[in-house]
C-alpha cells in the first residue's frame, strides 16, 4: 500500500487516528460505561434465573463429588441419597424414643424388596424389585450392584470408604492386592482404550503360580504376600497360569506379568536378578493390574434379581452398611462411556434414586427434580429441590429467615439461645463427639495422670451451656449415648481438687515444672471460643501455662497426621449407629488414631467385638474398651453434638433421629395456609 | 504502529509476570504443610498411593513443575483435586463471569456515584453538599466492606425488605453486593474527582469558557470534567486490584459462586490446581486492566507517551 | 515564603554604581538576616494549623495513640478473662466490677504470715506451703493478662498500685465469652496501630530506598527496576498473602522464626509492609527524577559526596513531603487490610486482639433476630475514627505542603 512507502504519512495517519480515537473515547466515555454496565448485567443474569424449587435447603459445603464410590462426608451423603438408591434404605421406623427421635432402620424399601439372612448371619441374599429402573430406562439388576461394588473396591478407584465392604469375604484381598501363590487372579492387560479405569482392558483369569517380590529391606519381615503398594507401583513380577479352552481341548499357558502404569518395565530389572526359579523371565508382559479374582469375592449374582453376599463373619450392622451411600450402585454404561469425571455431569448421569440431577452450579446450587421412573415415585411429593452450598452460617440463617431456604443445617452458635425457643428449631442429640486429642508421645502428656488432671480441670458443663449453647450434653465418654443399648463409660465431671491432686501425683505440684501446653485448633470462631475457655480453665485451676495455636484446615490436618501437636481439637461423626464406628478409631497405629496411644487389651477387645455374634457380649467388649480409653485418657471428650436444624413450619416428613439423616424423598410440604415468613416480628427477644 | 509495539511489549511482560507468579506460587504451595490428599479421615496407604499416581503427585518436584507449566501454557489447568467432578477450566468458566459481572457492576457504581459526588462537591465547594459528600466518602473508605455489607443486609433485607438476603442469578440479588463492593471506591473516586476538579477550575481556560458565556453545566461537563478525570483513570488500576480483594469478602457474605470463593477454598483445602488456575486468571486480569488504564490514559491525555 | 531578591552578578564597570550595588546588597542581607527563614516544614505546619478539620484529626489521633500506649496502666478490666456463666453478652452497664487481685494478695499475705508464725515442726506446715505455692502459681495476674512484655508488666503493676481492684464498669458491654468490650477495644488498638505503623515503616523503608535508587541512577537500572515494579503490580498479593500466612503458621517454620526471636505477629506486620511499598517506590522515583538535576545535587557532587550519600542525605530528605502525605494514606490501608485478613480468619490470632478481629466478632452477632449492637459499635467506631482521622489529616498535610494551594 502507499502508506507503507511513506513513513511521514504513517505518523500523520497515526496522529490523526489517535486524535480521532481520543475524541471518540472522550465523547463516548459515559456511553462506554453504560455499555459495560449493560454487558455486565446481561452477563450476570445469563446464567439464567431458576424459579425457586419446591424445597430449598443449605447443604453447607460444596460437595466433593456425586460419585458414590468417591464421596465422603454428610453433605455428599444427602445428595447421593437423593440421586441414588442402594439395596436397602435407612428409614424412620418404630416408636420415637424419649427425646422424640425416631430410630432409623435399614429396611428393604430400596432397590431390594426383600432380603434374607442365612448361615448364622454370614450370608445375605437380596432380591431386587422388578420395577427398579435407571433413569435411562434400563432395569436395575444384581449385576449392576456386583459391578458397582467391584468398582468401589478396585484399588485404582481409591475409594476412601472401601473398608466398609471389607466385611465381605475376599473383598479386602481384592482391594489391597494381598496375593499369595495359588490364588485365583484376574489380570487386566495393558490394552485400555482410554487412560480411564473403566472400561477396563481385557481381563484374563488364571492362577498365580509364582510371585517375585523385592527383597525385604532391613527391619521388615519377609513375606510371601504381595504388598499392595509394591504391587501397584510395579515392583513385583507375577507368573500366572491360564487355562485356555479352544473347542474341546484345553491348554495351559503361563505368562509372567509386571504391573506398569505406562507400559514400560524399567523398574523390574533388578528384581529379575534375584529370581532363582526356572521360569524364563525373558518375556515379561506389562499389564495394568493383577488382582485377586473378583469372582472369588463373596459378591455373587445368582440371577438378574438376586444378589448373594457372603461375609467373613457375622456382622450385626451389615444392613446399615448396605444402606450407606458409598454402596449405592452406578450405571455401568454411563461410567464406561463418559469416564470417572464426566459421568456425573447433569447431561450424562444415570441414576436410580427418587430424584434426578437437573443442573449443577459450582458453589451455588444443585437442582434436583423428581425421577418419574423411580419405583416409589407415587410417594415422592417434591417436584424439585435446590441443594445450596452456602458457607457462611450467618448468610444461611438470613436466607432462612427471609424464606429463601426451607431447611438450614448450620445456624450460628451465637444465635442458638434465641433460636432454641422457636418451634421451627429441630434439635436432638446425634451420633457425634467433640473431643480433644492428646498427643501421648509428647512429654508431659505421656503421663496418664497429667492427661487425667487436664480432663478433670475442664468445666464442660459451662462450655456446653455458655459457649456452644445448642443444648449439647457434656461428655465424659467418647461414644455418644443412645446406640443399640450401649451404656458407655461413666465419668465424674469437673473436679478441680482431684485434678490438682493428680497433677501433684504426677510430679508437678501446682503445675510447677510443667512445660507449656499448646492447644491446636482449626480456624473457626466456635473452636477458638472453646479453646480459650479451656485455656483459662487450665491456667486458673491448675496454674499451668497454656498457649493457643490456630491453623487453617489444611495445615491443621497435616499437624494432626504428623503428630506435630500437643492437644488438638477434633470431632467425629459416626458412620452407622454402632460403637464400633467410634472405638475402632483408637486401635494402636490406626490411621485415624493420631494420638500415638495404644493399648493391647483395647485392640484385642475391638478385634473380638468384630467377631462376637452375641449383642450383649459384644457391647460388653466395647464398654471395657472405652473404659480403658477413658482411664488412660488418650482423648478428652468435651461434648456430644446435637443436630441443629431450622425447618420451616410448613415442611412435613422431617424426623429427628440419631444420625441426623433426613431422606429428602419423604419430605412433604403442607400447602394449605400460605407460608408467611415475617422474620422480624416472629421473635425479637 | 506505536500502539502495536506497545501492546506487544506489554504482552511480553505479561508472560513474564505470569511465569513469575506461577513459579512463586507453585513452590509456595508445595512448601505449605499438608497436601490435597489430606482429609479429615486419614487415607490408607494404598489409597494414597493410587491417588498420588492419579494426580501425578508422586513424580519428582521438578517433573511436576515442568508438566504443570506445560499444561498451563496449553491452557489446561488440570483436574480440580477437591471438586472432583470438574476440571479447573470448568470451575473457572463458571466462576469468572460471576466475579467479573460483580466487579464491573461495583466499579460502575463506584464511578457513577464517586464522580457525581466529586463534581458536586467541587462545584459547591465548602457548601453543606461538599461537606456531607466528603464525610460520606471518607466514611466509605473508613468502614471495611464486610461491616458495610452486614449493616446493609440488616437494613435493606430485613428492615425495608428491598432485596433478597443472598444468592446469585436475579438482578435483584446483584444490586446489594455490587453497591457494597463499590462503596469504598466510590469514596476514593469522589475525593480524587473533587481534588482534580478544584485544580482544573482554577485554570485560565475555565475562566475563558465562563467568559464566553457558556452555562455552568457546559463548562463543568465539557471542559472541566475532562481534565479532572485523569487522576480517576490512573486510580482504576489499583482499584481493580482492590475490587478483586473486596469481592472475596462479599462473595462469602452474599453466597455468590464467584472466583473469590473458589480461590479461598482452594487455598484452604490445598486444591493446588484450582488455586493456581484462579491465581493466574487474576494475574492476567490485573495485568490487562493495568495496560488498559495506561492505554486510556494516553488517549485521554495526549501528552502521555506510550513506552 | 519570603522572597529574597537574587543579586545580579553582571559586571558593573562603573565604580560608584558598584559601590551602590554593594550597599544595596548589604541592605538586602541585613533584611534577610532579620527575617527568620521559613522552611517548607514550618510553613506547612502553619498552614496545617489553620485547617481545623486536620487539627481535630491530629488531636484525635494523638489521643488514640496515647491511650493505646498507656492501656496497661488504665483501670480497665482484663481483656481476656472470661466469665461465661455470669457476664456473657451483657449490654452496657454501670455496675462496678472488682478485679479481685487485692483480696487475693491479702489472702496470700495472710497465709504467708501464718507460715512464718508456724513452728518448724508443725505437721500442717507442708500442706500450707503447698497451698501457698498453689495460690502463687494460679495468681490472677497470670490469668488476666496474656504474657505481657516487660514494659506492659510494669504498667500493670503501676495500675494495680494506683487503682487497686477498681475497674471501669463494662460501659461498652461484654462479649460472648463475658469479656469487657471496652478493655478489648483498648488492647486491640495496640495491635492495630502497631500493625499500621510497623507495616507502613517497612513499606517506607523499602519503597523510599528502591524509588530513590531507581530514580537517581536512571537509565538501564531504572528501567529494570521499574519493570520489576510493573510485574509486581500485577501480582494479586492478597492471594499470595493467603499462601504465605498458611506457610508461616506451619509449626516448623514458626519454631525456626521463634529461635531468632521473631514472633508471628511481627512477621505478619513485616509481610503487610512488604506489600505496600510499590506505590511508594513509584512516587519517590518520580520526585527523585525531577530533583536529581537540581543545583544542590551538583553541589554535593562537586564536594565529593558519594552517590549513596547524595541519595540518602540529600535527595531522600527532599522527597519527605510527598512521602508523609502518602504515609497517611498507607496506614489506614494497612489497618483495613488487617481487618480484612481477620475476616478471613487469617489475621491476628487469639489471645492477641486487634480491631479487625473485634469488628469481625461483632458482625457475626448482627442478625435480624437479635442485634448485639455494642459488639460492633465500639470496635467499629474506634476503627472508623482512626481511619477517618488519618484520611483527613492526610488531606490536610497534602494541602499544607502543596505550594500550589498555598494562597487559597
Amino acid at each position: 500500500m502507499i502508506v507503507i512507502q511513506c513513513p511521514l504519512l504513517i505518523s500523520v495517519r497515526s496522529n490523526i487516528f489517535r486524535r480521532w480515537v481520543s475524541k471518540l473515547v472522550r465523547k463516548f466515555f459515559p456511553l462506554l460505561i453504560l455499555l459495560a454496565l449493560l454487558g455486565a448485567v446481561v452477563w450476570a443474569v445469563s446464567m439464567g434465573t431458576l424459579p425457586r424449587a419446591d424445597f430449598v435447603f443449605n447443604n453447607g459445603a460444596e460437595i466433593k463429588t456425586m460419585d458414590p464410590a468417591q464421596a465422603t462426608g454428610s453433605p455428599e451423603g444427602r445428595v447421593i441419597n437423593a440421586l441414588f438408591e442402594g439395596l436397602l434404605r435407612s428409614l424412620p421406623a418404630g416408636e420415637p424414643d424419649e427425646l422424640g427421635r425416631i430410630p432409623m432402620k435399614p429396611v428393604a424399601r430400596g432397590m431390594a424388596d426383600r432380603f434374607t439372612v442365612h448361615a448364622d448371619g454370614t450370608v445375605y441374599r437380596f432380591h431386587i424389585r422388578e420395577d427398579a429402573r435407571w433413569t435411562n430406562g434400563d432395569p436395575v439388576t444384581a449385576t449392576d450392584f456386583a459391578w458397582s461394588w467391584m468398582r468401589f473396591l478396585h484399588p485404582e478407584t481409591a475409594s476412601e470408604y472401601n473398608y466398609q465392604l471389607f466385611y465381605v469375604r475376599g473383598a479386602e484381598k481384592f482391594n489391597a492386592v494381598q496375593l499369595a501363590v495359588g490364588d485365583k487372579v484376574e489380570v487386566e492387560l495393558a490394552d485400555r482404550e482410554t487412560p480411564e479405569l473403566f472400561p477396563r482392558g481385557t481381563i484374563r483369569r488364571g492362577i498365580l503360580r509364582e510371585l517375585i517380590l523385592p527383597l525385604p529391606t532391613e527391619g521388615t519381615a519377609e513375606t510371601d504376600v504381595a504388598d499392595d503398594v509394591a504391587a501397584i507401583s510395579g515392583k513385583a513380577i507375577f507368573i500366572v497360569e491360564f487355562q485356555t479352552e479352544s473347542g474341546n481341548t484345553s491348554a495351559k499357558e503361563t505368562i509372567a506379568y509386571a504391573v506398569s502404569a505406562d507400559g514400560s518395565l524399567a523398574g523390574i530389572d533388578e528384581l529379575k536378578q534375584t529370581y532363582t526359579g526356572d521360569f524364563p523371565l525373558a518375556d515379561i508382559q506389562p499389564c495394568k493390574h493383577v488382582l485377586y479374582d473378583f469372582n472369588e469375592v463373596g459378591i455373587q449374582v445368582l440371577s438378574p434379581q438376586d444378589l448373594e453376599v457372603t461375609l467373613n463373619s457375622a456382622t450385626a450392622f451389615f444392613p446399615e452398611l448396605v444402606a450407606f451411600y458409598p454402596l449405592h450402585p452406578v450405571h455401568r454404561g454411563c461410567v464406561e462411556q463418559y469416564g470417572a469425571r464426566r459421568f456425573t455431569k447433569a447431561e450424562h448421569i444415570v441414576t436410580n434414586g427418587p430424584f434426578r440431577l437437573k443442573e449443577r452450579r459450582i458453589r451455588d446450587r444443585i437442582r434436583l427434580i423428581k425421577n418419574e421412573q423411580y419405583w416409589n415415585a407415587a410417594e415422592v411429593e417434591l417436584d424439585s429441590i435446590d441443594v445450596m452450598s452456602i458457607q457462611s452460617e450467618t448468610t444461611s440463617l438470613n436466607m432462612y429467615l427471609t424464606g429463601q431456604l426451607d431447611w438450614d443445617t448450620t445456624p450460628p452458635n451465637a444465635m442458638l439461645p434465641i433460636l432454641k425457643k422457636r418451634d421451627d428449631f429441630v434439635s436432638t442429640p446425634f451420633l457425634a463427639s467433640y473431643f480433644y486429642r492428646i498427643n501421648t508421645a509428647k512429654p508431659p502428656l505421656n503421663h496418664p495422670l497429667v492427661r487425667r488432671a487436664l480432663n478433670l480441670a475442664i468445666d464442660k458443663r459451662s462450655i456446653v451451656d455458655n459457649v456452644v449453647k445448642g443444648g449439647q450434653t457434656p461428655a465424659d465418654s467418647f461414644v455418644p449415648p443412645g446406640m443399640n443399648g450401649y451404656q458407655g463409660y461413666q465419668g465424674s465431671g469437673q473436679n478441680v481438687k482431684r485434678a490438682r491432686e493428680l497433677l501433684a501425683e504426677a510430679g508437678y505440684p501446682n503445675g510447677k515444672g510443667l512445660p507449656q501446653i499448646e492447644i491446636l485448633y482449626n480456624t473457626a470462631d466456635s473452636h477458638r471460643d472453646i479453646a480459650e475457655v479451656i485455656q483459662q480453665d487450665w491456667k486458673k485451676n491448675l496454674g499451668i501455662n497454656v498457649v493457643l495455636r490456630n491453623l487453617e484446615w489444611g495445615s491443621y490436618l497435616d499437624s494432626l497426621q504428623t503428630g506435630d501437636y500437643m492437644v488438638a481439637r477434633s470431632g467425629w461423626i459416626g458412620d452407622y449407629p454402632d460403637p464400633n464406628t467410634f472405638l475402632d478409631m483408637f486401635v494402636t497405629d490406626g490411621p485415624n488414631n493420631q494420638t500415638s496411644w495404644g493399648n493391647v487389651k483395647y485392640d484385642n477387645n475391638i478385634k473380638m467385638a468384630k467377631r462376637e455374634a452375641d449383642p450383649a457380649a459384644r457391647m460388653q467388649l466395647f464398654v471395657e474398651a472405652e473404659t480403658i480409653l477413658m482411664e488412660e485418657q488418650a482423648i478428652m471428650p468435651i461434648y456430644f453434638y446435637v443436630s441443629k436444624n431450622m425447618v420451616q413450619p410448613n415442611i412435613q416428613g422431617f424426623y429427628a433421629n440419631l444420625q441426623d439423616i433426613h431422606p429428602l424423598h419423604l419430605i412433604k410440604i403442607r400447602r394449605e395456609g400460605s407460608a408467611t415468613h415475617d422474620a422480624i416480628s416472629e421473635d425479637t427477644n | 504502529m506505536q500502539l502495536l509495539v506497545f501492546l506487544l511489549k506489554r504482552l511480553g511482560w505479561m508472560l513474564i509476570t505470569v511465569w513469575v507468579v506461577f513459579t512463586l506460587s507453585f513452590f509456595l504451595m508445595r512448601a505449605i504443610p499438608g497436601g490435597p490428599l489430606n482429609g479429615e479421615r486419614v487415607l490408607s496407604e494404598s489409597v494414597r498411593a493410587q491417588l498420588e499416581q492419579r494426580y501425578n503427585l508422586d513424580d519428582p518436584l521438578f517433573v511436576q513443575y515442568t508438566t504443570h507449566l506445560w499444561n498451563t501454557i496449553c491452557f489446561d489447568f488440570g483436574p480440580s483435586y477437591k471438586l472432583q467432578d470438574f476440571t479447573v477450566n470448568e470451575v473457572l468458566a463458571q466462576g469468572f463471569p460471576v466475579s467479573a459481572a460483580l466487579g464491573i457492576l461495583g466499579m460502575t457504581f463506584a464511578l457513577l456515584l464517586g464522580m457525581t459526588a466529586g463534581v458536586v462537591s467541587a462545584v459547591c465547594r465548602t457548601s453543606i453538599y461538599d461537606f456531607s459528600f466528603m464525610l460520606l466518602a471518607t466514611l466509605g473508605i473508613a468502614i471495611p466492606s464486610f461491616v458495610l455489607a452486614s449493616m446493609a443486609i440488616v437494613l435493606f433485607v430485613f428492615y425495608f425488605q428491598f432485596f433478597p438476603a443472598a444468592g446469585w442469578g436475579e438482578l435483584k440479588q446483584i444490586v446489594l453486593p455490587a453497591m457494597c463492593l463499590g462503596a469504598p471506591f466510590a469514596g476514593y473516586i469522589a475525593r480524587l474527582t473533587r481534588t482534580g476538579m478544584l485544580e482544573i477550575l482554577s485554570n485560565d481556560y475555565i475562566r475563558t469558557a465562563y467568559a464566553k458565556g457558556l452555562s455552568t453545566r457546559t463548562v463543568i461537563l465539557r471542559h472541566a470534567l475532562r481534565g479532572s478525570i485523569l487522576p480517576v483513570v490512573s486510580y482504576l488500576g489499583p482499584a481493580c486490584a482492590g475490587i478483586l480483594t473486596g469481592s472475596l469478602v462479599l462473595e462469602k457474605i452474599f453466597a455468590i459462586p464467584g472466583m473469590g470463593s473458589h480461590f479461598i477454598e482452594a487455598a484452604l483445602q490445598r486444591d493446588f490446581t484450582l488455586g493456581m488456575g484462579a491465581l493466574l486468571t487474576y494475574t492476567v486480569l490485573l495485568y490487562v486492566m493495568n495496560t488498559l488504564v495506561d492505554l486510556s490514559y494516553s488517549i485521554i491525555d495526549p501528552r502521555v507517551v506510550l513506552e | 515564603m519570603n522572597q529574597t531578591p537574587i543579586p545580579t552578578t553582571d559586571e558593573q564597570p562603573d565604580k560608584s554604581s558598584k559601590r551602590m550595588e554593594l550597599q544595596r546588597l548589604a541592605e538586602v542581607m541585613s533584611v534577610a538576616q532579620s527575617q527568620q527563614g521559613v522552611s517548607l516544614w514550618s510553613d506547612g505546619w502553619k498552614r496545617l494549623k489553620r485547617n481545623r478539620v486536620s487539627m481535630l484529626s491530629l488531636w484525635t489521633l494523638v489521643i488514640i495513640v496515647v491511650l493505646a500506649i498507656i492501656t496497661p496502666a488504665l483501670p480497665l478490666q482484663s481483656p481476656i478473662f472470661q466469665d461465661v456463666k455470669q457476664r456473657e453478652l451483657l449490654s452496657p452497664e454501670f455496675k462496678t466490677y472488682k478485679l479481685g487481685i487485692v483480696d487475693y494478695n491479702e489472702t496470700l499475705a495472710l497465709k504467708r504470715q501464718t507460715l512464718i508464725e508456724m513452728g518448724p515442726l508443725d505437721d500442717q506446715r507442708a500442706a500450707l506451703q503447698a497451698e501457698i505455692e498453689g495460690l502463687e502459681a494460679r495468681h490472677p495476674i497470670n490469668v488476666y493478662w496474656n504474657d505481657p512484655g516487660f514494659i506492659s508488666q510494669a504498667m500493670i503493676k503501676f495500675r494495680i498500685f494506683i487503682f487497686g481492684d477498681y475497674c471501669i464498669p463494662s460501659i461498652c458491654g461484654t462479649d460472648k465469652l463475658g469479656r469487657d468490650v471496652l478493655s478489648r477495644v483498648c488492647w486491640g488498638s495496640r495491635v492495630s496501630l502497631a500493625c499500621g505503623l510497623i507495616a507502613t515503616l517497612v513499606s517506607l523503608l523499602i519503597g523510599v530506598s528502591y524509588g530513590a535508587i531507581s530514580g537517581y541512577f536512571g537509565g538501564r537500572i531504572d528501567n529494570i527496576m521499574m519493570r520489576i515494579i510493573d510485574v509486581a503490580y500485577s501480582i494479586p498479593f492478597i492471594f499470595i498473602v493467603i499462601f504465605i500466612m498458611s506457610f508461616l503458621s506451619a509449626p516448623k517454620v514458626r519454631d525456626t522464626l521463634n529461635e531468632y526471636g521473631i514472633n508471628q505477629i511481627t512477621v505478619f506486620f513485616l509481610m503487610i509492609g512488604a506489600i505496600y511499598w510499590l506505590t511508594m517506590a513509584r512516587v519517590v522515583r518520580g520526585q527523585v527524577l525531577s530533583l536529581k538535576n537540581e543545583q544542590f545535587v551538583d553541589a554535593a557532587k562537586t564536594i565529593g559526596t558519594s552517590q549513596w550519600g547524595i541519595i540518602f542525605k540529600h535527595l531522600v530528605p527532599n522527597v519527605m513531603g510527598i512521602v508523609i502525605v502518602y504515609l497517611t494514606l498507607t496506614i489506614p490501608a494497612v489497618i483495613r487490610f488487617e481487618a480484612f485478613l481477620s475476616f478471613l480468619g487469617m489475621g491476628v490470632q487469639a489471645p492477641d486482639i486487634s480491631w479487625g478481629m473485634l469488628v469481625n466478632e461483632g458482625i457475626q452477632v448482627i442478625t435480624p433476630i437479635r442485634i448485639y449492637w455494642w459488639m460492633i459499635i465500639f470496635s467499629g467506631l474506634a476503627l472508623a475514627l482512626t481511619l477517618f482521622s488519618l484520611n483527613f489529616l492526610g488531606d490536610g498535610v497534602r494541602d499544607a505542603l502543596d505550594p500550589k494551594l498555598k494562597n487559597r
